[in-house]
C-alpha cells in the first residue's frame, strides 16, 4: 500500500467512511441553528438557510434544562469523586497487601465487570426503595460510586510502584493513610485521570437507572429530560435538536480535551462499569 | 487486555511480610507493630467498607434476581410466597416474552459479526501507517463516546417516515424507493441494529487498533520478506495474533447488543408520530414487567434468564475461539 494509487484509494475509503460515521453528529448541529420552516422542508439542506439561536432561546422556557443540565453535573461528578477514593484505595490494597481471601475478592471484582445493570436493577431498585431513597440524588448515586474495571485498572498501575518506596515511607514514620495520600495518589493520577473521565462520560451518559428512580421532573437528569421532552413536544423539531446538542456536547468538549486519555481508558474498562 | 502480573503478585506478597526484614534492626520492633496496626486500620476503615458496598451494589443482587425469581413478589401487593417454577413455565408460553427473546437473539446474531468484522476492517486499514490516523481514529470514535440518548433520538429523525427522514431523502436522490424505516415490523428491528452498529463502532475499531500496533515490526517483516502479501500478511500473521483481543471485542460486542435497551426503546417505544413498531427486547421486557406492571418476580425471572444466557454466549465463545487457536496452530 506504499505505492500512491493505493494511498489515494485507502484515504478515499477512511474519509468516506469517517465522515459518514460522524455525519449523524454534524448534522444535528447544523440542524440545530435551522428555522423551524427550515427544518420541516420536503429537501433537507445540509447548512441552514437562515441561522438562528431561537431553538436553543426557547429551551429553557418549554423544560427546565437549566435544573436537568445541573443534576446531570451534580450526579455524574459526584459518582467520580467517589470513583477516584474507591477505586485507588481498593486497587492498593489489592496491589500491596497479602491477607485471606484477596485473590477471591479480587476475582469476585474482575467478574462483575461485564455484568451490566439491566440485569440487577430489580433487586438495587428494591434496595433504593427500602432506603428511601427512590427519587432522590442519592437513589440516583448510589450504584455509580464503585466501578469495578477502574479498581482491577488501578489494582494493575500500583502494582508497578516499587514496594521499597512504600517501605521507605514507612520507615518515616508514615501512617498506610499517609503512604496512600503521599505515594500512592500522586503516582497514579494518570490511571486516576482516565478512569475519572470514563466514568464522568459513563454517568452522563446513564439513561435506564435515572429512568426508574427518578420520577419526579426535579430529579431528571438531561438524558431523562430530554426523552420525555422529546415525546411531548414531538413537532417542536428545532428544540429536539437544541436539547440533543446541549445533551452531547459537554461529552464532546470533554472527548476533544481529553482524546488520549479516553481512548485509553475505554480500550481498558468498555467504558461500561 | 493487562498482561498477567506474576512478578506484582509477587512483590506484593513481599509488601506486608517483607517490611519486617529490611527495617534497621534499631527500630524494628516499634515501627512493626505501628505499621501493623497502620495497615489494619487501613484494611478496617477503608479497604473494608468500599468491598462491602460493592458486595451490596453488585453481588447480592444477583443473588436475589435468582430468589425472587422463584416468588410473586411484587410491591403493590402485601404478600408474596414462593411459587416454585412457576415463572419459569409462564416464560415458555408468553408470547411477548418469546418474541423480546428472539428479538434480542437477532440483535446479538446481526450486531456482533457486524461490529467485528467492521471494527477489524477500519482497524487493519489504519494500522497501514497511514498518515492523518489520529484523526480518522477520532472519527470513527466519536459516536461511541456521545450519550445513547441524544444519539437515537438523532437516528429516529434519520429513519423519518416519508421523505422527511434523511435516509429516505438520500435513498430518493440516489434512485431507490422509500423505506418504512421504523413502521415496517420487518425492517426495524435491522434499523435499530444499524444504530447500535454505528454507536459502538469505534470502540472496537480502536480496541483492535491497539491490538495491531502491538504486533511485533519484525513479525511482520518476515512475512514481507517470505512474499506474502498485504492481505495475506494481514489474514494468516497478524489477524491470528491478536485473537484475544478479538476474542475481547467479541465478548463486549455480545453483551452489549443482548443488553441493549435504551436506543430501542427511544426509538421504537412511544405515541410518537414518527414510529410506528413496537419492538421489545429483553431489557424491555424487564423494564415493562418490573416497573410498569411491577411483577419483581416474574421480571427477576427474565432477568435470571438475561444472565444466564449471556454467561453461556461468553462461554460459548471463548470455546469458539480456543478451537480456532488450536487449528491455527
Amino acid at each position: 500500500m506504499r505505492q500512491p494509487r493505493h494511498a489515494a484509494l485507502l484515504h478515499a475509503v477512511l474519509m468516506i467512511t469517517s465522515l459518514a460515521m460522524v455525519f449523524p453528529i454534524v448534522w444535528v448541529f447544523l440542524t440545530s441553528f435551522k428555522t423551524s420552516q427550515d427544518i420541516i422542508r420536503a429537501t433537507p439542506t445540509l447548512l441552514p438557510e437562515r441561522w438562528t439561536l431561537e431553538n436553543y432561546a426557547s429551551l429553557t422556557k418549554t423544560a427546565p434544562f437549566v435544573r436537568f443540565f445541573l443534576n446531570s453535573l451534580l450526579i455524574s461528578g459526584v459518582s467520580t469523586v467517589f470513583i477516584i477514593v474507591t477505586c485507588s484505595s481498593a486497587g492498593f490494597v489489592f496491589a500491596k497487601y497479602r491477607f485471606r481471601g484477596k485473590n477471591f475478592l479480587l476475582l469476585l471484582i474482575i467478574s462483575t465487570i461485564l455484568i451490566p445493570l439491566q440485569t440487577y436493577m430489580i433487586p438495587l431498585y428494591l434496595l433504593t426503595r427500602w432506603l428511601g431513597w427512590i427519587n432522590t440524588y442519592q437513589g440516583q448515586i448510589f450504584p455509580l460510586i464503585i466501578m469495578s474495571s477502574g479498581i482491577f485498572f488501578l489494582r494493575q498501575n500500583i502494582l508497578s510502584i516499587p514496594d521499597e518506596l512504600l517501605d521507605a515511607a514507612r520507615i518515616d514514620g508514615a501512617s498506610e493513610f499517609g503512604v496512600y495520600r503521599r505515594i500512592i495518589l500522586p503516582l497514579t493520577t494518570s490511571a486516576l485521570a482516565a478512569i475519572s473521565i470514563v466514568n464522568w462520560v459513563y454517568t452522563w451518559s446513564m439513561f435506564i437507572w435515572p429512568l426508574v428512580v427518578a420520577n419526579s421532573e426535579n430529579m431528571f437528569t438531561m438524558e431523562l429530560g430530554l426523552m420525555y421532552f422529546q415525546r411531548q413536544f414531538i413537532t417542536l423539531y428545532g428544540g429536539i435538536m437544541a436539547a440533543c446538542v446541549v445533551t452531547l456536547l459537554p461529552v464532546l468538549a470533554v472527548f476533544l480535551a481529553f482524546r488520549t486519555r479516553i481512548i485509553e481508558g475505554v480500550a481498558f474498562t468498555g467504558m461500561k462499569t | 487486555m493487562v498482561p498477567p502480573d506474576g512478578s506484582g503478585s509477587a512483590s506484593s506478597a513481599a509488601a506486608a511480610a517483607g517490611v519486617t526484614v529490611r527495617v534497621p534492626a534499631r527500630r524494628r520492633g516499634g515501627s512493626l507493630r505501628v505499621l501493623r496496626r497502620s495497615q489494619l486500620a487501613f484494611l478496617w476503615w477503608i479497604f473494608a467498607p468500599v468491598v462491602s458496598l460493592f458486595i451490596i451494589i453488585r453481588v447480592i443482587p444477583i443473588f436475589v434476581i435468582l430468589l425472587f425469581s422463584f416468588t410473586n413478589y411484587s410491591i403493590i401487593r402485601a404478600f408474596w410466597r414462593w411459587t416454585g417454577l412457576a415463572n419459569f413455565e409462564r416464560l415458555l408460553s408468553d408470547n411477548n416474552f418469546l418474541s423480546a427473546l428472539w428479538n434480542s437473539t437477532v440483535y446479538v446474531l446481526v450486531a456482533v459479526p457486524a461490529e467485528i468484522a467492521l471494527g477489524l476492517l477500519f482497524a487493519v486499514l489504519l494500522s497501514r501507517r497511514v498518515r492523518f490516523e489520529s484523526f480518522y481514529e477520532t472519527l470513527y470514535f466519536l459516536p461511541y463516546v456521545i450519550p445513547m440518548v441524544p444519539a437515537a433520538i438523532i437516528w429516529k429523525w434519520i429513519y423519518a417516515p416519508g421523505s422527511f427522514g434523511l435516509a429516505n431523502h438520500y435513498l430518493e436522490l440516489l434512485g431507490f424507493g422509500r423505506v418504512g424505516w421504523l413502521t415496517n415490523p420487518k425492517i426495524a428491528l435491522l434499523a435499530v441494529i444499524g444504530m447500535h452498529v454505528w454507536k459502538n463502532l469505534g470502540f472496537f475499531v480502536i480496541v483492535f487498533l491497539v491490538g495491531l500496533k502491538n504486533v511485533p515490526a519484525d513479525v511482520k517483516e518476515a512475512a514481507a520478506i517470505d512474499g506474502a502479501s498485504q492481505w495475506a500478511q494481514v489474514l494468516r500473521v497478524e489477524l491470528p495474533l491478536i485473537k484475544p483481543i478479538i476474542l475481547f471485542g467479541a465478548v463486549m460486542a455480545t453483551i452489549w447488543a443482548w443488553s441493549a435497551f435504551t436506543e430501542v426503546y427511544i426509538m421504537t417505544q412511544g405515541t410518537d408520530v414518527s414510529t410506528g413498531t413496537e419492538i421489545a427486547v429483553l431489557v424491555f421486557r424487564i423494564y415493562q414487567e418490573g416497573f410498569r406492571f411491577y411483577n419483581m418476580g416474574y421480571a427477576s425471572a427474565i432477568s435470571f434468564v438475561l444472565f444466564v444466557i449471556s454467561l453461556l454466549l461468553v462461554l460459548a465463545q471463548f470455546q469458539l475461539f480456543r478451537g480456532w487457536k488450536e487449528e491455527g496452530a
